[in-house]
């Protein structure tokens, strides 16, 4: 491969391409020789990374932690967003549905996100397991929608919301994030929906590259992405449209929940 | 008030349910690590507010019973919102003008990372003028309307060489009036809206002038004939003010200069109106023009007094304005024609000896008040003379 570092990223919106386009530039511009490829799915996307084609791939939580898995944990987890760390998925409840407990969601209608997202799917039906909650008694209303791009769309989420809104659940999952987001967009009447239960934190996405990965696009890769600004109007307007206010370094406790709901869904775990 | 630590009582509002407009305003009056008490008796409210502070890059420091069924939420206020220091407001204009403003009003809070804005003219002794705001009050008070104020019926059939003067006249004033329209606009694109008074009188001059525009072209239609001649001079002379790239030398040669030679013009049309409707039009035109000069002379005023080597950079202006012209010896021959017939009433030959010794009159009146005003501006007297002798043929 040449001195370029070339990012792999899914294209789960039309601004994709004008986050990495404008991230490209910029690089470029701070002396940093950079490029990306587009993936439809992050299978492909973590396929691509392995076999070496591209150099660093912009993983959610669920690719992060199979590229770990697969690189039997050698592989350089390079940074995140502030808005990875600590994330949460609540359970929101129709206040008119009589669900006061977690025990109350037994014989309930539970709208859930897409099978491979980690903040509406993977992970609070993960943690209700934990808190007692018998899933088999639970009728599992599932919103699969965009699949292979790990809930990156917020359609399932907001697809849940919606169930929620017109009655056809009476509870749902969903991330935190969008969770307060429509709150603050009015887009949630908080007369008729609250927050049952919030899961414990976790983490979602990450950089990620193989070992091999040289020192020199390693270091320029971090040097450039630690220099953007939240009060740069240039780059503000690219960290907005990636959902964050500045990079992180790299933590890999935040996953732990998540390999452990892997474990116990081999089916999950597994690559495409 | 900057204040390290305030609270606010959200009563049983939930945080979508309208508590966030609350909490956001009062958090803007914290410095970051500040402290935001929030009083709540919405059991939803510990759950909400904590994600929404993880969204914000706040943090939720946790709650305590606060008594009354209430919960004292706390937050630390994050390094990422807006602060709005509660200080007062400087009253004066920047001198320099920041171009990551853009359109936020003088001393509104400006959140950083907002895009750079193209305006280049950003220094205030450059742009403004001390009697701006005055001027504008003058200006909005001032407005008249074309449709009702000027008695149209009044216009009665006139010799035809006395219409064709009229027609002329108006032709050359309203072309002339056009450039005045279209040189402003050039400059308010590029002023910095710190400066908004400059770019707001700008806009009551381009009113002026589309009014003006507007009076002169229904007199030259009035009795149903087209305008008159519009001449090749005159285009130069009106092409070399829209060339103009500097603010102050346009103000200089559009304003003092043009638009005040227009002050003894229009004064002509109205002496020797042949009918009151004409008379009324140019009567109203040079009350507004009169302001426009005042706002010439007050910038140009200003810059001279803020930079000694305006005063060369002006005059070389003129010349190279002049220079634009040369080989033209004067007005140019139509519009010559028609303020003598203009000025005489008739074509009968003895009348024509009075009008050509009145435009005659009317470029010596026009040549002193050009120096009057120059004078005034801080030119020399030889300076003055040599600027206006310059301007002649231009008229605007």
């Amino acid at each position: 491969m040449t001195e370029t570092i070339l990012l792999g990223a899914v294209a789960y919106d039309p601004k994709v391409v004008t986050i990495w386009e404008g991230i490209r530039d910029y690089f470029n511009e701070s002396g940093t020789p950079f490029d990306f490829a587009l993936f439809s799915n992050y299978e492909r996307q973590v396929e691509s990374l392995l076999a070496g084609h591209v150099d660093i791939a912009w993983n959610t939580p669920l690719a992060h932690v199979r590229v770990k898995q697969r690189t039997g944990g050698a592989s350089l987890s390079l940074g995140m967003r502030d808005s990875d760390r600590d994330f949460h998925a609540k359970i929101v409840v129709r206040k008119d549905a009589g669900i006061a407990s977690l025990q109350d969601l037994h014989g309930k209608r539970l709208a859930v996100g897409s099978r491979d997202s980690t903040q509406a799917r993977i992970l609070p039906l993960h943690f209700l397991r934990e808190a007692g909650v018998d899933l088999d008694r639970v009728h599992i209303l599932p919103f699969d929608t965009d699949l292979g791009k790990h809930g990156d769309t917020g359609t399932s989420e907001l697809d849940v919301l919606h169930a929620l809104s017109d009655g056809s659940a009476d509870a749902g999952a969903v991330g935190d994030l969008i969770w307060v987001l429509e709150q603050a967009a009015g887009h949630v009447d908080p007369d008729r929906l609250e927050v049952l239960y919030t899961t414990p934190g976790f983490d979602h996405c990450m950089f990620d590259a193989l070992p091999t990965l040289s020192a020199s696009k390693r270091e320029g890769f971090v040097r450039s992405l630690f220099a953007m600004r939240w009060d740069n109007p240039v780059h503000r307007r690219l960290l907005e449209l990636e959902g964050l206010h500045e990079w992180m370094p790299p933590r890999e406790e935040g996953y732990e929940s998540l390999i452990a709901a892997l474990a116990a869904e081999p089916a999950l775990a597994a690559t495409g | 008030m900057t204040a390290g630590a305030i609270a606010v009582d959200g009563g049983d509002l939930p945080l979508g349910g309208g508590l966030l407009s609350l909490v956001r305003p009062a958090l803007t009056l914290l410095e970051p690590d500040g402290v935001l008490a929030v009083l709540s008796r919405s059991s939803s409210v510990a759950e909400d507010l904590a994600s929404w502070c993880r969204a914000e890059r706040h943090e939720y420091l946790g709650a305590e019973a606060a008594g009354d069924r209430m919960t004292r939420h706390l937050v630390r206020r994050g390094r990422f919102s807006v602060h709005r220091p509660a200080v007062p407001v400087d009253p004066h204009l920047p001198e320099r003008a920041d171009a990551s403003t853009g359109f936020a009003p003088n001393g509104s809070v400006v959140e950083p990372g907002g895009p750079r804005y193209p305006f280049d003219l950003v220094e205030r002794d450059r742009v403004t003028a001390p009697e701006v705001a005055e001027l504008y009050e003058q200006a909005v008070a001032a407005q008249w309307s074309a449709a009702r104020d000027i008695p149209w019926s009044t216009i009665p059939r006139h010799e035809a060489a006395l219409e064709l003067a009229v027609r002329q006249v108006m032709t050359f004033l309203a072309e002339n009036e056009l450039s005045a329209l279209y040189v402003p606009s050039r400059f308010i694109a590029r002023l910095h809206p710190a400066y908004v008074g400059v770019a707001m009188f700008l806009a009551t001059q381009m009113q002026d002038e589309s009014r003006h525009i507007d009076v002169f072209l229904r007199r030259a239609h009035a009795t149903g004939s087209p305008p008159a001649i519009s001449s090749a001079s005159t285009s130069r002379s009106l092409h070399s003010l829209l060339e103009i790239d500097n603010f102050t030398e346009a103000s200089f040669l559009l304003s003092v200069l043009g638009e005040g030679t227009f002050l003894d013009l229009l004064a002509f049309v109205e002496r020797f109106a042949p009918d009151e409707a004409t008379a009324e039009l140019a009567r109203r035109a040079r009350i507004d023009e009169a302001r426009h000069v005042h706002f010439g002379l007050s910038h140009v005023r200003h810059a001279l007094a803020h930079d000694g080597t305006l005063y060369p950079r002006l005059e070389a202006a003129v010349r190279h304005r002049a220079a634009t012209l040369a080989g033209i010896g004067g007005v140019p021959a139509p519009v010559q024609d028609a303020l003598t017939i203009y000025a005489a009433g008739a074509s009968d030959p003895r009348r024509v000896a009075r009008g050509h010794e009145a435009f005659r009159e009317l470029l010596a009146t026009m040549h002193e008040g050009r120096i009057r005003r120059l004078r005034s501006a801080g030119f020399t007297a030889e300076q003055a003379a040599a600027i206006s002798d310059l301007h002649t043929p231009n008229f605007m």
